[in-house]
């Protein structure tokens, strides 16, 4: 009252100016009362200082964005990274980067967390002792001098390097030595790829697969949309081949052939489980009925071979054939496949190599047997960890404590930093320059997006400095650039703008190197020997996890918390049994189980403990193992999370997450081989809590449970590509009609946000989820909590294992807040915490909630999430990645998606200052950003041109639980696969 | 005493008392003084009640990630003992108002027990909600304040607002209906106490009670005025608690027979509270004449009715999942019955409907401690009521990648443990400090089934003429 009374004097006081004495003193009541009041508080000084001069490029509240490249792995993809205030918050894929097309993998989602690591290496270290670069500088060129002197050998030992600057830097640095060698090596090696164009082709290359080409693809044991050389192209490319667009719908034909359900294998139209025992085999039957040297095939287990080689045959030139194995007989076999089918230089492109793996493991065993020899002066380890990621780690560890120089580059001290005299940490790749030339003729840039926060310096300064003549990364990449990079294009003749354009694209197109190519060499063929089987035994795969690769990002907690796409557990390793194999065990999901046998060159047996999950999809006699966990410093995650009495810590029983399943790797014939037969299983009698997201794992409900035809839910809509062809709406039910009595609720005058998610393109490899967590401001809440059902992932893609017309499939369907017209939850929230939004959006107000949950219960597709504790980071210096546009939210709140509210009202604001309206496809979701598929479309349902307004109008659209009468604003899209006989079910929804 | 009884009625209250007789019985207790055992009583349930609020001090610091609740289950004990404890409150209204306007002279003996516990457990029900809350200390929110947060306001539309008011007018309309009913008691009490503490604080309670024929004349029209507003709530308090669940789209929430299928319940569960605690006082106070088993066979008899309403909902729910044609209904029905949960199913149909059946036995309901232990597993049965529709539904709805299950932590037992303690430190003070059965009321039925009533009272008033004041609870 008194504030409308003073407001409406203060309106009409153009007669009288002055207060009244009632108002005056009111108001000095008002102002002693707030001094003393302020005097009293002990307010700590928050240093919030503006800017005297604002630097030209930060404006405080916009974002301003740099390209780049990423380096979580080898692959290279382009990005985008968000920078606010001076600091990036996010990372997003670059559209216009031709390998990567603007998607990006939840490895390169997370890396901007990496950055904010407070356990990276704070400076050099010299014997474990933190040091500075002068001092180092000066006992390493000591030692150098040593080396140059003796006449020891020095050795370069790295990960692949694509960097064109680094490798020319470093081919100057070894040859200043009588004997110096750059050995490469991938944790996750392709060496065998490389070996057997060595052989057949008489170039040691990887071809760069186009699989945009292919209309028949078989994939034997290759995860190429996971994990397998370049997921996000490949998916990318994948996903072109099967728009389902054009009369006949585009869609290729893809066969997997596995020992363990992949990604891949999840979404293949024909899938088949074999052992690696069996591999050569059935390359070699394939083989044979290609050449037509045999009508069918022999083993009466290979009969689908038949009709593949017959797809295969049809297809010559446009199909292709990956291998995901490293062994040399299967990759030489894949090779001859490919060139009877003539699919070199169509799908497999050898004139612009990739240069993603260089890994060579030969050349990997003659270093250790020289280490062995004490053949080698000096050791320089970069991107690798031969102590983590080799087998016999430990014997490697200790020969590299008795070697006179080993400089490593880690960036903290690892298993094999540990065993290095000197560490020279380098910068995070979000604050280095860098280059990057992944596939030939695709040179990427990687410019700083923040000075580095440590006192680093990045491997090719070290290397000048090493070389007498220090220069910056900048000024030896310009250097290098003007050589070797500027000369192979004529689109700029200028070497500044073709340097600026290329730092302002993040990728220059050039003309690749020249390669020299020899005939098809079919020899080597012959000599391919089978491998033994064992008997009675079962054969141990190791393979990487989507999330963790190799383990080089184990310390990132976003990715430790990304539930597997098949298995969906997170924060852990696991031995992965089929059930069958399980029940003669007689062990459940969760019990842990001893994996032993013996290899040869071992003194005792190898013996490896880790918990059971039970799998469909896997071949019985195949036992599979994640690589990439149980790695040093992952203890740090031990009380990560909420802690309270019955809180249980994120690590497993080692203290670590997971467990390492380097020592099982072997070297066989040359090539480090990621499966073994003769494994023994036993169980131990204990118990591991697993902490998987989904308690239940099939579309159908349990069998005991349902009522015939019910039993399978209709919320993933399937078909044939034979039935979509003649019906563009099969699969789906009766379409639901709105009954409803009521006068529409909501009025939606001006844009009506949607989003369309279609299902058949995407593959579940969760970047969204990643994304969307560092979008917005998503916390990591431990493995206890979710075991206990809780984390805060906004996007859920929820796996379904489906059985459709005998073959199982995979469904990965991505769950996010629906927006329902009527929304469920808006009705019951006694205090207006949740409300619709004028423009369609069910919008959660966190400072109004009192968390009575009573929303997340009454909401049919369970996508609410509730803050159960406060979930703070486990890294303080991690609170740098908040977004500063997201509110960051407290205990007792429930929160979900807001279709990144705050991207959209950056571009209506951005569209209102230019008198615009938004234009179609402005605003771009997180997860929309980083599908690597594009199977998310975001847009405005009221424009009837908007691309996500056509995906509506698509007749395989379709919604969840329409018949609530929801009305989401969110829809799916028909999973087909290119299969021919009709699915005898309908499901009905 | 036997030459007293009618033949046509059985007197409501044995032992041929008289009016002074009935003062001094129901006073006794509070005349003797604290025993050993309700001593040891209080010792056990403030034990259990320090156990509840340890653990939810310790969820309030920690959070509500204390307790075994997920995303896909956000409500099970807490909603549970909350709808639980509302149920057990309802048994007191319903005698007091209906059973008072049916003119069930029969009531008076346990009416003043069983408002008493309604109250008490209104007071275990409300705590629930609150400390329910993901931020309890913002609870206020929900009740409709006029504030200066802008154009803030509660969602009407929300079955948790209609919530806060059905339960916060029945606790307010039980409370006044309570003490109205005490006062004349308290005015007895007053006149009988010895000492100036208690002579003071029974006279400001008894509103300066006279006893005179003016006083009672209002005071049984406020009464009756009383149980007419209070008749309806006994419906409505339940029915809007049902709604929490029946305008939900949650399959095995979302049901229309709710509202009758939930009063009944409460009528159920209620009564099977009243008889526990009942049974217990009788026993421990010496109280039989007056709760007779005359008094258990009634109740027994309302168990055997509102249970086999409870029965006929049970079965009516099973009937339309599969009449409906509604997979997830039929689902959400097959899976209570043999799901993961399926024992918590058949507790609840073992408890509440097999066992009501035994009392349909004349020589069981007068079989005290039959009836006791029935009356408890009615009362676990109707728990898993509430357990199995809240949690069990939650557990499985749509989405098969979105269910899960839901075990109750330490921290949530504790606090179930510790809303019993609660209501029993609560009823043992009542039981020490207020007289535990309607006096004045109790003797207004003294007559009733006896032959001779007219002539003995007669008698007494001529021999005792001031005593015959005490029957309407004194002078002033």
């Amino acid at each position: 009252m008194n504030g409308h009374h003073t407001h409406d004097t203060m309106e009409h006081d153009n007669e009288t100016s002055r207060l009244d004495r009632r108002d005056f003193l009111k108001l000095a009541g008002f102002t002693f009362a707030g001094v003393a009041l302020t005097g009293c508080e002990q307010a700590r000084v928050e240093k919030a200082i503006p800017y005297l001069i604002k630097p030209e490029e930060i404006t405080p509240g916009k974002a301003s964005w740099y390209a780049s490249t990423c380096a979580g792995c080898n692959a290279g993809c382009g990005i985008l990274v968000k920078n606010r205030d001076g600091r990036p918050i996010k990372i997003e894929g670059n559209p216009d980067h031709p390998i990567s097309r603007g998607g990006l993998c939840a490895i390169g989602q997370a890396q901007v967390l990496g950055l904010y690591d407070s356990q990276r290496l704070q400076g050099p270290q010299i014997n474990g002792a933190t040091s500075d670069w002068p001092t180092l500088d000066r006992t390493i060129h000591a030692r150098l001098r040593e080396v140059r002197a003796g006449n020891k050998s020095v050795r370069f030992l790295s990960g692949t390097m694509t960097s064109p600057t680094t490798l020319a830097l470093l081919k100057r640095f070894l040859s200043s030595f009588k004997d110096g060698k750059h050995v490469v090596y991938d944790p996750i090696s392709r060496s065998a790829i490389l070996e057997a164009h060595a052989r057949t082709h008489g170039i040691r290359a990887l071809p760069h697969y186009r699989f945009d080409r292919a209309e028949v693809i078989v994939g034997l044991e290759a995860d190429f949309l996971g994990t397998w050389i370049s997921p996000v192209e490949f998916t990318a490319a994948y996903g072109s081949g099967r728009t389902l667009e054009g009369n006949p719908p585009k869609c290729s034909y893809h066969v997997q052939i596995e020992s363990r359900l992949s990604l891949t294998g999840g979404r293949s139209d024909k899938r088949y489980a074999i052992s690696p025992s069996e591999r050569v085999p059935l390359l070699e039957a394939l083989l044979a009925l290609l050449e037509g040297k045999s009508q069918s095939a022999k083993l009466p287990h290979f009969s689908f071979l038949n009709d593949l080689a017959g797809r295969l045959n049809s297809a010559r030139g446009t199909s292709l054939v990956v291998c995901g194995s490293n062994d040399v007989a299967s990759q030489i076999l894949t090779n001859a496949i490919n060139e009877l089918l003539g699919n070199y230089g169509k799908t497999l492109d050898m004139q612009s190599p990739s240069y993603q793996h260089q890994s060579n493991d030969n050349a990997l065993q003659t270093l250790l047997t020289e280490i062995r020899g004490g053949k080698v002066g000096a050791l320089f380890v970069h991107g690798v960890n031969p102590v983590y990621d080799l087998p016999k780690g430990r014997e490697i560890g200790e020969l590299l404590s008795r070697l006179p120089l080993v400089v490593s580059f880690a960036e903290r001290v690892d298993e094999t930093a540990q065993h290095a005299g000197f560490v020279c940490p380098e910068p995070h790749p979000l604050s280095s320059w860098r280059d990057t030339e992944a596939v030939a003729g695709v040179v990427s840039m990687t410019q700083p997006a923040l000075a580095p926060l440590e006192n680093t310096r990045s491997l090719m300064e070290s290397l000048s400095e090493w070389l007498g003549n220090r220069a910056s990364a900048h000024e030896l990449m310009q250097q290098e650039w003007r050589k070797s990079v500027f000369p192979r294009q004529s689109a700029e003749k200028d070497l500044a703008a073709f340097w600026n354009r290329s730092v302002h694209d993040g990728f220059a197109a050039v003309a690749p190197r020249p390669h020299r190519t020899e005939k098809y060499d079919s020899r080597p063929v012959q000599n391919v020997a089978s491998p033994e089987t064992g008997a009675d035994s079962f054969e141990l795969v190791l393979y990487p996890k989507v999330s963790m690769g190799d383990g080089r990002h184990a310390h990132n907690a976003w990715l430790q918390e990304v539930p597997d796409p098949i298995t969906k557990i997170t924060w852990d390793n696991y031995a992965i049994l089929s059930e069958a194999a399980a029940k003669k065990l007689g062990v459940l999901s969760g019990d842990i189980v001893r994996l032993s046998f013996t290899d040869p060159t071992a003194a005792s047996g190898i013996e490896l403990e880790l918990p059971t999950w039970i799998q469909p999809g896997q071949k019985d006699s195949v036992v599979a193992v994640a690589l990439g966990y149980g790695r040093k410093g992952t203890d740090r995650f031990a009380n990560i999370g909420p802690r309270w009495f019955e809180g249980k810590p994120s690590v497993g029983p080692g203290g670590l997450v997971g467990v390492n399943a380097a020592p099982a790797l072997q070297f066989l014939n040359g090539q480090l081989l990621y499966e073994r037969g003769g494994v023994r299983i036993e169980r131990t009698g204990r118990h591991q809590t697993l902490a998987c997201t989904q308690t239940y794992h099939s579309i159908d409900t349990p069998p005991l449970l349902a009522q015939g035809s019910e039993s399978r839910r209709p919320y993933v809509q399937y078909a044939t590509l034979a039935a979509y062809a003649e019906d563009r709406a099969a699969g789906g039910g009766p379409k639901h009609e709105s009954r409803s009595m009521w006068p529409e609720q909501h009025e939606y005058k001006g844009a009506h946000w949607g989003m369309m998610v279609d299902l058949n393109a995407c593959t579940g490899c969760a970047a969204c989820v990643v994304s969307c967590q560092a979008e917005n401001n998503i916390p990591v809440v431990g493995k206890d909590e979710v075991h206990r059902n809780r984390e805060l992932h906004w996007i859920r893609i929820d796996r379904y294992f489906v059985e459709n017309d005998g073959e199982l499939d995979v469904a990965h369907q991505p769950m996010m807040c629906q927006h329902c017209a009527n929304a469920p939850c808006e009705t019951v929230c006694p205090v207006l915490a949740t409300v619709h939004s004028e423009e369609g959006l069910n919008q959660q107000v966190y400072n109004r909630c009192v968390g009575t949950r009573y929303c997340a219960n009454n909401c049919p597709y369970k996508i609410r999430r509730f803050n159960w504790f406060d979930y703070l980071h486990e890294d303080a210096k991690q609170n740098m990645v908040l977004n500063p546009d997201v509110t960051v939210r407290s205990r007792g709140v429930m929160e979900k998606c807001s279709l990144c509210v705050q991207r959209i009202q950056e571009q209506k604001i951005e569209a209102k200052k230019n008198g615009k309206k938004v234009a179609d496809g402005a605003i771009k979701t997180a997860c929309q950003q980083s599908c690597p598929a594009q199977a998310i479309v975001f847009g405005d349902m009221n424009d009837a041109d908007s691309f996500v307004s056509k995906r509506i109008a698509d007749a395989r659209r379709f919604n969840l639980l329409a018949d609530l009468e929801t009305r989401p604003s969110v829809g799916y899209m028909t999973m087909v696969r290119n299969r021919t006989n009709k699915s005898d079910e309908t499901p009905h929804g | 005493m036997v030459d007293g009884i009618s033949i046509l009625r059985s007197p409501l209250i044995l032992g041929n008392k008289s009016a002074s007789q009935v003062t001094d019985d129901v006073c006794a207790p509070l005349d003797r003084g604290p025993g050993m055992t309700w001593w040891f009583a209080l010792a056990v349930s403030l034990s259990m009640f320090t156990l509840g609020v340890i653990a939810v001090t310790y969820q309030l610091a920690t959070g509500i990630g204390t307790w075994g609740l997920n995303s896909t289950v956000g409500w099970a004990f807490d909603i549970t003992n909350f709808v639980f404890w509302i149920g057990i409150g309802h048994a007191g209204t319903l005698i007091s108002a209906i059973l008072f306007l049916f003119r069930q002279r029969w009531r008076t003996s346990v009416n003043r027990s069983a408002e008493a516990m309604t109250i008490f457990a209104v007071i275990c029900a409300g705590l629930f909600p609150i400390i329910h809350m993901g931020r309890p200390w913002l609870a206020f929110w929900v009740i409709p304040y006029p504030n200066f947060r802008g154009p803030l306001w509660i969602n009407f539309r929300s079955p948790l607002v209609w919530d806060m008011f059905a339960i916060g007018t029945y606790f307010t309309i039980s409370l006044v209906f309570w003490y109205v009913g005490l006062i004349p008691d308290l005015a007895t009490l007053r006149d009988r106490a010895v000492s100036k503490v208690k002579k003071t604080l029974f006279g400001f309670f008894s509103f300066g009670w006279d006893g005179s024929t003016r006083t009672w004349q209002r005071y049984e029209t406020v009464y009756l005025l009383l149980a007419g507003l209070a008749t309806p709530l006994v419906v409505s308090v339940h029915t809007i608690v049902s709604w929490d669940f029946a305008t939900s789209v949650i399959p095995g929430w979302h049901s229309t027979i709710f509202p009758p299928y939930f009063v009944a319940g409460a009528v159920f569960s209620g009564f099977a509270m009243v008889l526990t605690l009942m049974i217990i006082a009788r026993a421990v106070l010496h109280f039989e004449e007056y709760i007779t088993l005359h008094h258990i066979e009634s109740m027994s008899k309302i168990i055997i009715a509102t249970g086999g309403i409870v029965a006929m909902a049970y079965m009516t729910e099973l009937f339309v999942s599969f009449y409906s044609g509604n997979e997830y209904e039929r689902f959400a029905f097959i899976n209570r019955m043999l799901g993961p949960y399926a024992w918590a199913y058949w507790i609840m149909v073992g408890c509440n409907v097999v066992t009501p059946q035994f009392l349909w036995f004349r020589k069981i309901r007068r079989n005290v401690a039959l009836v006791f232990i029935l009356s408890i597993f009615i009362n676990v049965g109707m728990w898993f009521e509430r357990f199995v529709i809240i949690t069990i539904s939650l557990t499985r709805d749509y989405l098969p990648a979105s269910w899960d299950n839901y075990a109750p932590t330490l921290i949530e037992l504790a606090t179930l443990v510790g809303s019993f303690g609660l209501f029993f430190t609560l009823f043992l003070i009542f039981a020490r400090f207020l007289p535990m059965i309607a006096i004045g009321e109790v003797k207004a039925v003294l007559s009733y089934g006896r032959k001779e009533s007219h002539g003995k009272a007669r008698e007494e008033e001529g021999r005792k003429v001031g005593e015959y004041e005490g029957l309407h609870g004194g002078t002033s």
